[in-house]
């Protein structure tokens, strides 16, 4: 028997097992050297410099105003409320930011690479325009064309319920009533049904041959019971945005699309589509030329083409950068501060005049990493389902 | 030393971020059609361009997050054998041969550029002030330009000298911030809105769309105000001074709340200043002055003295035209104050005997400083009979009518 250190008579430092865990080893005890030697100087001068530290205030009444929220939210809610009401706009931003950019970013990245002169051209002067000029520029460019909006008490207004003007777009919106709740489990099992009915007819119809509109059987039944649940129950209430009384004529009721909110998701998506529409050129371009021919040889025109055939071999290369995107563009949303939007930075930065700063920061920075992390795991999971299987 | 912390910790998240996402990439395609193969290749070659830079970038973040941790270490060390010997902070800064001051650059009258790009404004006259007293020369100055939220921060970590930016004294701030040596302004939060709006009082407020700067008093006190007297507000808060004008400006919002001051020197910037009124309520204390960083306490007196002596001067009628003439005068107050004759205590300060003499000749007395920034000659606030007049400046000699400036009489 060889000890493990000396195979055939190696020396153990020309051993490959040895070495990669010599590397191992000396990476994670510098790392861990690192990180503990930041976390022992930050303790000695928090001590030293008796600089406040802990948690024990999250529950205290925060007594600070935040401009737009999801949910209610009052001046007097605690700390920790009032963190997650800034949570939820971060979330807000970014998820819609990430939809909409992934749409446009498409959008773009495939007008990038048609034949149409005109459009090719005018996508490449769009992605050099906007992924060129830094953000911060671009919110404020964005913020300040909000503004040249007539405010409030001189803005437009369209059959008499919806208000545009530069504090927002104001729109009628539904608001639960008593009936909600029995009508939302109606529709979930109009859901649950319609999916059940898809999968069945779609199976007979593969099995047998016969004509079974699996797609219209499923749509009805979640629009069959969700109506009927509209009449029986009347859960909703349309309330349509109303002046209030008084000299500044704000709008209340409804749904608000804030102005600085619009700069925001406007500037976000603008600057993101531009780098996802670089990505979605790559991933295409990555798919070989006989692949389109294929599948024109098989009779699909361009947009079958794309969908069926190059799209699912692209995206295996475009999802790995797109995470990225999708990061970037969530932790960029903290610079709406600057505009005025009430995210997770801004409303903490309120925060930190009465609150231990180091406790508040480091709950932002955690918050952000889970955010990150949330898409990267998508990602991941996603990119496991698509990668090939195997050799083809 | 705070945000130096706060720097190394965001450079090792960033290691592990980078060593995060070299994880995942290992997961990326494993693709064997050869043609597609050399996509995926260039992709991840362009990736691991991509991480190679990050990587790098956040190592370089690192080792000067590192060094700057090192030196504010060794600067901190200095600080301690200084201090135990000659006294801290005076001892740093006359080496150094500056003052570094946290102000600001963006309020006509307390901090702003001039035509030639020069600082001034009253809280920067403040800092050429102390620059005078402590090393002879009030163009020794640093001036950091930093956002209302981050003033405590910068003075909690004591990586400036003083801090004048505008900062209203209240106790938790002098108990988590750094020491107020002096109240050097008195203000009162009040409401600006438009004219045509027709509002005079602030507790006709309900319903407006309030616009604030983010990491202030003003902010809090706005909060206040409304929930004591059950007004519906809705507040647009924004970093930056600027942006806070435009939105006003533009009726994204109805009213513009801050310290009574800034309103009227803000104003003064508006198209038609007569087209805004500042509305008569003051909902709140604001008293300005400079702050020193907590655990110096040599420094907080030499600061006070400073504030003292300019106040002072001002009392005895010292001023920049007539220094030389008063030191060899006869006024025995006078004198004491110019260091011809007896101490105000330099000594103990470790301070020049004449050191008054220099800082009066650089900037005045307070009321030549006042006039100069926010009195006729800068925004034009009325000083006669108000808060900021000198508590002596009665109609009788017995008279409490004076104003509030007062400050430690110098002996």
């Amino acid at each position: 028997m060889q000890s493990i250190l000396n195979p055939g008579g190696i020396p153990f430092w020309r051993n490959v097992v040895f070495i990669q865990w010599a590397i191992q080893i000396v990476s994670a005890v510098v790392v861990i050297a690192i990180v503990s030697g930041f976390i022992v100087n930050v303790a000695t001068e928090i001590h030293d410099r008796a600089i406040p530290f802990g948690f024990s205030f999250l529950d205290e009444s925060a007594q600070i105003p935040i401009g737009e929220s999801l949910i209610d939210h009052e001046s007097s809610d605690s700390y920790l409320f009032g963190f997650a009401v800034a949570a939820l706009n971060t979330v807000k931003a970014s998820v819609f930011g990430v939809i909409l950019a992934t749409l446009l970013g498409i959008v773009i990245g495939v007008s990038r690479l048609s034949r149409n002169w005109i459009l090719s051209r005018l996508a490449l002067v769009y992605i050099e325009t906007f992924r060129n000029i830094p953000l911060l520029i671009q919110l404020l460019f964005w913020f300040l064309i909000v503004l040249e909006l007539p405010n409030v008490r001189e803005g437009y207004i369209y059959f008499d319920a919806v208000y545009l003007n530069n504090s927002g777009l104001y729109l009628p919106w539904v608001s639960p009533m008593g009936g909600f709740w029995p009508w939302a489990i109606l529709s979930f099992v109009g859901i649950v049904g319609a999916v059940y009915a898809f999968k069945y007819l779609a199976k007979r119809e593969i099995e047998t041959g016969q004509p079974s509109y699996p797609i219209i059987a499923g749509f009805a039944i979640f629009f069959v019971l969700t109506i009927v649940g509209l009449i029986i129950f009347s859960p909703l209430e349309i309330v349509i945005p109303e002046r209030q009384e008084g000299p500044f004529g704000r709008l209340q009721g409804g749904a608000r699309l804030t102005g600085s909110f619009f700069a925001l998701l406007l500037g976000l998506v603008v600057y993101t589509s531009a780098f996802i529409a670089e990505i979605v050129r790559a991933g295409i371009q990555s798919v070989s030329r006989g692949q389109t021919e294929a599948a024109r040889s098989l009779g699909l025109n361009t947009n079958a083409g794309l969908r069926y055939v190059i799209f699912p071999q692209a995206m295996r290369v475009i999802i790995p950068p797109l995470i990225s995107q999708y990061l970037n563009l969530t932790k960029n949303s903290s610079l709406a501060a600057a505009i005025g939007y009430p995210d997770l930075v801004s409303v903490t930065s309120t925060m930190v005049q009465i609150a231990p700063a180091i406790s508040l920061i480091g709950m932002v920075m955690v918050t952000y990493l889970a955010m990150s992390l949330f898409y990267s795991a998508v990602g991941n999971i996603y990119n496991r389902l698509t990668k090939y299987a195997g050799v083809g | 030393m705070k945000t130096k912390m706060l720097i190394a910790m965001l450079a090792t998240v960033s290691v592990f971020a980078v060593a995060f996402s070299a994880c995942t990439s290992d997961e990326g395609p494993t693709d064997a059609d050869l043609q597609n193969a050399q996509a995926t290749a260039s992709a991840a070659q362009s990736a691991l361009n991509d991480a190679n830079a990050r990587a790098s970038e956040a190592e370089a973040r690192a080792d000067e997050a590192m060094k700057m941790a090192d030196d504010a270490k060794m600067m901190a060390d200095d600080a301690m054998m200084a201090m135990e010997e000659t006294g801290g902070r005076l001892a740093q800064v006359q080496d150094r041969g500056h003052v570094i001051c946290a102000s600001r650059n963006d309020v006509p009258g307390y901090g702003s550029l001039d035509d030639a790009g020069r600082n001034v404004g009253f809280d920067i006259d403040l800092c050429r002030a102390l620059a005078a007293a402590v090393i002879g020369d009030p163009e020794a100055i640093e001036i950091q330009f930093i956002t209302a939220a981050e003033r405590g921060p910068t003075i909690q970590s004591g990586e400036v000298d003083m801090l004048v930016r505008t900062v209203t004294w209240t106790t938790s701030r002098d108990a988590q911030w750094g020491n107020y040596a002096q109240t050097m302004f008195y203000d009162g939060q009040g409401f600006m809105v438009p004219a045509d709006l027709g509002v005079t009082s602030a507790y006709e407020l309900g319903g407006a769309a309030v616009c604030v700067t983010s990491g202030t008093t003003t902010e809090l006190n706005m909060a206040d105000f409304f929930r004591q007297n059950n007004l519906e507000y809705n507040p647009n808060v924004f970093e930056d001074t600027d942006v806070v004008l435009d939105a006003y400006e533009s009726g994204q919002c109805d009213v513009f709340t801050n310290d009574r001051s800034q309103l009227a020197a803000l104003r003064t910037a508006l198209p038609n200043p007569d087209d805004h009124v500042i509305l008569p309520e003051t909902i709140s204390e604001e008293p300005l002055g400079p702050v020193v960083p907590h655990g110096d306490d040599q420094w907080f007196d030499i600061v006070k003295t400073v504030m003292s002596g300019l106040i002072y001067a001002e009392a005895y009628g010292i001023n920049s035209g007539n220094v030389g003439s008063v030191a060899s005068g006869d006024n025995v107050k006078a004198k004491r104050l110019l260091g011809t004759e007896g101490t105000i205590g330099q000594e103990a300060l470790g301070l020049s005997e004449t050191f008054m003499q220099d800082v009066i000749n650089a900037v005045g007395n307070y009321g030549e400083i006042y006039d100069r920034n926010l009195g006729p000659d800068g925004i034009d606030l009325p000083r006669e009979n108000g808060r900021n007049a000198l508590w002596s400046n009665a109609p009788c000699t017995d008279c409490p009518k004076g104003g509030q400036i007062y400050a430690a009489p110098l002996r």
